[in-house]
């Protein structure tokens, strides 16, 4: 009844001027004072936590599937980039990440370059898979809670308690249509970490995993290869020719392979390879990934 | 219940190349629905400051808005801080700007192109929720599956081998670029029906860099004011109206 | 959890429980309810409407026109509607789609317009305001996704310039020298450009009106919801004029000999 008399009642001009105007004036950037002086910079971030402008419809969720889910219905307009193949595992030199660069936007690829690792701080990384504007933004905003959590107390935050931030961060928003499922991966008090945490509200502690459409192809070659005493060298090796096998065989990753290491005192970026050139010629050292073992011997010339 | 769909597309396309210091952002000016024609003069390339250009498409409604309300921020910017946002910040805040409509989603592809603090060539694109990443050269809009493979072949060199003992350069001059631009949006015309009419290319200079690249060029009228800091300019051409 | 790998890393479908899993999890909707104010509807479909409007550019100022046609649905129930509205001395809105919510639109900017004259500033809303408030009035209004369900034409000439856009019920706004809404965007409009893109500078007014009654005139021939009385605003340096009702000469003739619908055959 409230909401019918702020409706209709009230004749004078000046009031319905100004309701007019209350229509006009859009809830997510308020004219208060706060826009203006030091406040200026924070924009939706002035309250403390950010804010969200969401559809007045019976179901938001639905709406937004309706209009941007393109694994439901292809046909759907607004078409937002995912990301595909990613992959970290733990072992006695810290931890390997490994990501392809693919972005692709329904059936069309957006990007081959896309940074899917995201440097959170310089001993966490988190990885992209999903949306990636979720991702992105979120992990942004951990990697600020995570510097607020060092200046509040004088310690760096544990893996443990950064991927726990994320995880009951995006439990709040379940159900609204978010899309993540990100690594949280660094070297803590406890040793080298690894996080998995989705936007289903999952957040498990592991010692290898991928995600992604590619990651089956990428568990095959991880799980033969993987052992506790890798080396350093082998260790990278692994994860790039796990990221090469999504890549070649999964039709929305490929590109690039970004191979990432963390280790005690930080992460280190060892390197980007492009995955058609480890097919045709390896990572450096001559033998192609999928080339040569597929055409040595087999030759229609003579032996001479 | 809710048989009012609050999106529609106005078809058109945007591209921005990035160069080694200067940066140019085009679009065309056709603004469609479906099959009409709605009208053959509607810009989709904006400048928000002496440094920045952006250009929209998609949603036009959803575009001029997000326009207004960046030049809004960037203006609030400039009163808090008595400078201009630099380019990479002025990405970050398209980012949050975009991901706050992220259950109602702004039906725009952005692309922002300008020189960064280091005084390079910069080209930021966005998809509609916000994630973002910085480039050489990017299309967007519903001719971007025509004209990004061209892109990628002249401007990366994707697929060209490189003349025996030469390499390929890694920035194209401005003439070049200029060149490559106008003969995308005349081809993406010829096979496209949402885009023609005309196309518009903002150039935006690095500070100091001078006029070479432009001189011969028919039509360049300047939109800064002085002649020390960054410079933009803008070139309009005729493409056709069938 | 998702155990199919091509679903990970896309917007989940909760409503779709692939491993029966019941309850599926919603997000509670524990709002308070206020079912009298919720059952109250918002604009979804038009109810009674109005069909297309026109408009040029021409040498003095700006040509509008617009039939007095309001159609509930295929009957045409109010024949004497005036869908040409003045706003105060240098702006005309025409508009097509739904009359209450135009109605609603004439009822705001009477308001805007006193609050306007009421700063006593000796400004004076022109059309290039008019149109401002309105895009920004039609996108909110769109953005709560409870529309005002019109296609709105504002012309208007001040201070020796001729001003004539668009706005639409998504908050569309689109600006040339002619204009057409609903079907005469793709009836008129051709006629409307051919005669008039180029020379907007020379057109003469009585050319304008003949123009204008050219295509109101196969307008009506052509569209069902549309009507032979219909009225013509000019907006010139001497103001805004909105004619009275003028009727359309129309042939059916033709109609003789027509050969071949249904059972006749001669």
């Amino acid at each position: 009844m409230n909401s019918l008399i702020q409706r209709f009642a009230g004749s004078s001009s000046g009031i319905e001027l100004q309701k007019r105007n209350a229509t006009v004036v859009d809830d997510d950037g308020e004219l208060s004072d706060v826009m203006w002086g030091s406040m200026a910079g924070f924009g939706s971030l002035a309250k403390g936590v950010p804010t969200f402008t969401v559809p007045s419809v019976p179901d938001p969720a639905a709406f937004l599937r309706l209009h941007t889910d393109d694994h439901a219905d292809p046909s759907c307009r607004i078409k937002i980039q995912h990301g595909t193949t990613t992959l970290a595992f733990r072992y006695q030199g810290g931890v390997i990440v490994a990501v392809d660069s693919r972005a692709t936007a329904g059936n069309y690829i957006a990007s081959g370059t896309v940074k899917k690792v995201i440097e959170i701080n310089p001993y966490l990384l988190g990885t992209m898979a999903g949306g990636a504007a979720d991702c992105q933004f979120w992990e942004t905003y951990l990697g600020m809670h995570c510097r607020l959590h060092e200046l509040r107390n004088h310690e760096r935050i544990s893996v443990s308690a950064a991927s726990k931030y994320l995880s009951n961060l995006v439990y709040s928003y379940k159900g609204m249509g978010l899309s993540m499922g990100t690594m949280i991966c660094g070297w803590d008090k406890t040793g080298p970490a690894i996080f998995y945490v989705d936007s289903d509200g999952t957040r498990l502690r592991g010692d290898l995993f991928s995600v992604g459409s590619g990651s089956t192809f990428a568990y095959g070659v991880l799980d033969q290869g993987y052992r506790w005493d890798l080396t350093d060298e082998e260790a990278q090796e692994l994860g790039r020719r796990s990221i090469y096998a999504a890549g070649h065989r999964d039709a929305f990753s490929g590109n690039s392979c970004n191979l990432y290491h963390v280790k005690e005192r930080g992460w280190e970026f060892i390197g980007n390879y492009d995955i058609n050139k480890l097919h045709y010629d390896g990572p450096g050292n001559g033998q192609g990934y999928g080339y040569e073992v597929r055409v040595e011997g087999k030759t229609s010339a003579v032996a001479a | 219940m809710s048989s009012f769909n609050p999106y529609t597309q106005n078809g058109g396309t945007i591209l921005a190349i990035a160069g080694a210091d200067f940066s140019v952002v085009a679009g065309d000016t056709r603004q469609s629905e479906g099959y009409n024609i709605q009208t053959r003069y509607a810009p989709k390339v904006f400048r928000l400051t002496d440094r920045a250009v952006l250009a929209v498409n998609g949603f036009a409604a959803d575009g001029n808005m997000f326009v207004k309300k960046v030049k809004q921020r960037l203006e609030w910017y400039r009163h808090a801080h008595a400078k201009d946002m630099p380019l990479r910040s002025i990405a970050r805040l398209i980012q949050t700007m975009l991901y706050s409509r992220r259950f109602f989603p702004y039906y725009v592809y952005n692309i922002l192109g300008g020189i960064e603090e280091d005084g390079s060539g910069a080209v930021y694109s966005f998809d509609p929720v916000g994630s973002y990443e910085r480039e050489t050269c990017r299309a967007a809009g519903p001719a971007q599956s025509l004209l990004q493979p061209f892109l990628d072949n002249q401007i990366y060199f994707k697929n060209q081998q490189p003349a025996p003992g030469m390499s390929h350069p890694t920035h194209l001059p401005l003439q070049a670029v200029l060149a490559l631009v106008i003969d995308s949006f005349t081809s993406a015309t010829e096979r496209h029906i949402e885009v023609g009419d005309g196309l518009e290319m903002y150039i935006i200079l690095g500070k100091g860099r001078g006029l070479q690249g432009l001189e011969g060029v028919k039509g360049v009228q300047e939109l800064t004011i002085s002649e020390d800091g960054e410079r933009i300019f803008v070139v309009r051409r005729e493409l056709k109206k069938d | 959890m998702d155990h199919f790998p091509t679903n990970w890393g896309r917007p989940r479908n909760d409503m779709f429980d692939a491993y029966g899993t019941y309850p599926i999890h919603q997000r509670p909707d524990n709002r308070p309810k206020d079912t009298f104010a919720d059952s109250v509807q918002r604009t979804q479909q038009p109810i009674v409407t109005g069909t297309s409007v026109l408009a040029i550019k021409f040498k003095d100022g700006i040509m509008m026109a617009a039939d007095n046609l309001a159609s509930y649905g295929s009957l045409a129930r109010f024949k004497d509607v005036q869908r040409l509205h003045p706003v105060g001395r240098y702006t005309v809105i025409g508009a097509g789609g739904d009359m209450s919510d135009f109605q609603h639109i004439q009822h705001i900017l009477e308001e805007v317009q006193i609050a306007e004259s009421t700063q006593q500033d000796g400004h004076e809303l022109g059309p290039v305001e008019i149109h401002e408030y309105m895009s920004q009035v039609m996108y909110a209004r769109r953005s709560k996704l409870d529309p005002l369900w019109n296609s709105l034409l504002i012309g208007g000439f001040k201070d020796g310039k001729r001003f004539l856009s668009y706005v639409d019920l998504l908050g569309t706004t689109y600006s040339a020298s002619t204009l057409a809404t609903g079907f005469g965007a793709y009836i008129a409009q051709p006629l409307l450009r051919k005669a008039v893109e180029g020379h907007e500078d020379d057109l003469t007014a009585e050319q304008a009106q003949n123009i204008l009654e050219y295509c109101m005139r196969v307008l009506f021939y052509r569209d069902a919801r549309s009507l032979d009385k219909y009225q013509i605003a000019t907006i010139t340096a001497e103001g805004v004029n909105i004619s009275g009702s003028l009727k359309l000469q129309t042939s059916w003739d033709f109609a003789e000999n027509i050969r071949g619908y249904g059972a006749q055959t001669q």
